[in-house]
């Protein structure tokens, strides 16, 4: 397979029209089960799947055991994929999260923090979001790019990880107080960005 | 208990939890369940979670892990169509249709008094979700919890404790208050409901707090 997902390099995000390709291939893999572009999604997105459970504290036997259930669950409801409401990355990474709850069970990992103190709450989401999905998706890819290096870090921490405030403190050696700050005006900084134009 | 009726205000610690899928099992599918009744959608926390998983670095699979997973669909075969027990609940957010449908196939609905049933949809991580379902003009007898519960409408009209609740309105009730819910006449009433048992509710709370402003 020549799959443009190995020659990608890591730490850069996908281009709108390597996204709109990806989205394509999740169509054809709906429409007529297409196991080419299945096995192109497979090239791309299982090794980063695997990359993300590792994370989270998997095994190599357990990781390889979540992705396998991810991509069968890409093949078996690629049709239910809208490609208007989110990136097929989006829609893959809200698979692996679902299986988050396997880690939990197999593991200690804690829950959710109780010490963790929840910081102000911002504006109320408007409910006309779902036009909007294509253009947030091109949007925090720009912003993620514009964003210092160690913003773009806690994003990915807190967002992606899913790491509570004091536990990126920890990780981090910074004081936690810093870190909500530091996240609360990464956060803030895309939204404005994303209010620009 | 306090009942929630209006929007919710998502703080950047609660966007980070449902993006990456930080809460417990119950709390996210009940939060998911009620944002999706509400309209509500969190785009640029999901979004930030799917823009990091490209700039992963990719690890290797093993050799057959393509070739595994192709057996693993072929012997999967067509997702399942069961029909759903009651097909009023067919409207449902499609996660929590899915979890309906997966609890079917396991324990499935038990009686639990005259004109009330309920489907356990399962725990991990200490707090267990469930379904209760209120036939027309049933009062559930007056009881207490052992734990905290956090009820949401899903389906019908129900009255509780002078307020009437209907599909995406949500309580919150500590242990020991007495409530005795009645579904309206004309339709069952369901209601999605995470319990904590007494143990766990703390470190959730928090989260409720920031998303209601309870």
């Amino acid at each position: 397979m020549g799959g443009k997902g190995h020659t990608k390099p890591a730490g850069e995000t996908l281009s709108e029209a390597e996204r709109a390709r990806f989205a394509d291939l999740l169509g054809a893999v709906a429409i007529r089960q297409d196991r080419n572009a299945f096995a192109e999604l497979f090239a791309y997105y299982a090794p980063r799947v695997k990359s993300y459970l590792l994370r989270l504290g998997a095994d190599n036997a357990l990781a390889e055991e979540i992705v396998q259930d991810v991509m069968v669950t890409v093949w078996r409801k690629a049709g239910l994929f809208d490609r208007a409401q989110a990136s097929a990355s989006t829609w893959i990474f809200r698979i692996a999260r679902n299986r988050r709850i396997d880690l939990f069970r197999r593991s200690k990992r804690p829950e959710l923090d109780p010490e963790e103190e929840m910081v102000l709450p911002s504006g109320v989401e408007a409910p006309d979001a779902r036009v909007e999905a294509m253009e947030t998706e091109a949007r925090v890819r720009a912003a993620m790019k514009d964003l210092p290096e160690e913003q773009v870090l806690l994003l990915k921490l807190a967002f992606y990880e899913g790491l509570s405030h004091s536990e990126i403190a920890a990780k981090l050696g910074a004081p936690l107080g810093t870190v909500k700050s530091r996240i609360r005006l990464a956060f803030a900084k895309m939204k404005a960005r994303l209010g620009d134009d | 208990m306090i009942r929630i009726t209006q929007n919710a205000e998502l703080d950047d610690a609660t966007r980070a939890a449902l993006a990456s899928g930080r809460a417990q099992p119950a709390l996210d599918l009940f939060i998911e369940t009620l944002m999706e009744m509400r309209g509500i959608s969190e785009t640029e926390g999901q979004a930030i979670a799917g823009a990091a998983l490209e700039s992963e670095t990719p690890v290797d699979l093993s050799a057959d892990a393509l070739a595994m997973t192709f057996a693993a669909i072929e012997r999967g075969g067509a997702l399942p169509t069961r029909e759903m027990t009651y097909p009023e609940l067919g409207g449902l957010p499609v996660r929590l249709r899915e979890a309906v449908l997966a609890a079917e196939g396991k324990a499935g609905w038990k009686t639990i008094g005259l004109g009330i049933r309920s489907l356990d949809l399962g725990a991990v991580g200490g707090l267990k979700a469930e379904i209760i379902r209120v036939a027309p003009g049933t009062t559930v007898p007056r009881h207490t919890h052992k734990g905290r519960e956090l009820t949401l409408c899903i389906h019908g009209e129900y009255l509780d404790s002078g307020a009437v609740f209907g599909p995406g309105d949500f309580s919150y009730r500590d242990a020991a208050e007495h409530h005795e819910p009645k579904a309206l006449a004309g339709a069952p009433a369901y209601a999605l409901a995470v319990t904590d048992a007494g143990l766990k509710f703390d470190g959730l709370l928090g989260m409720f707090q920031a998303l209601f402003r309870l």
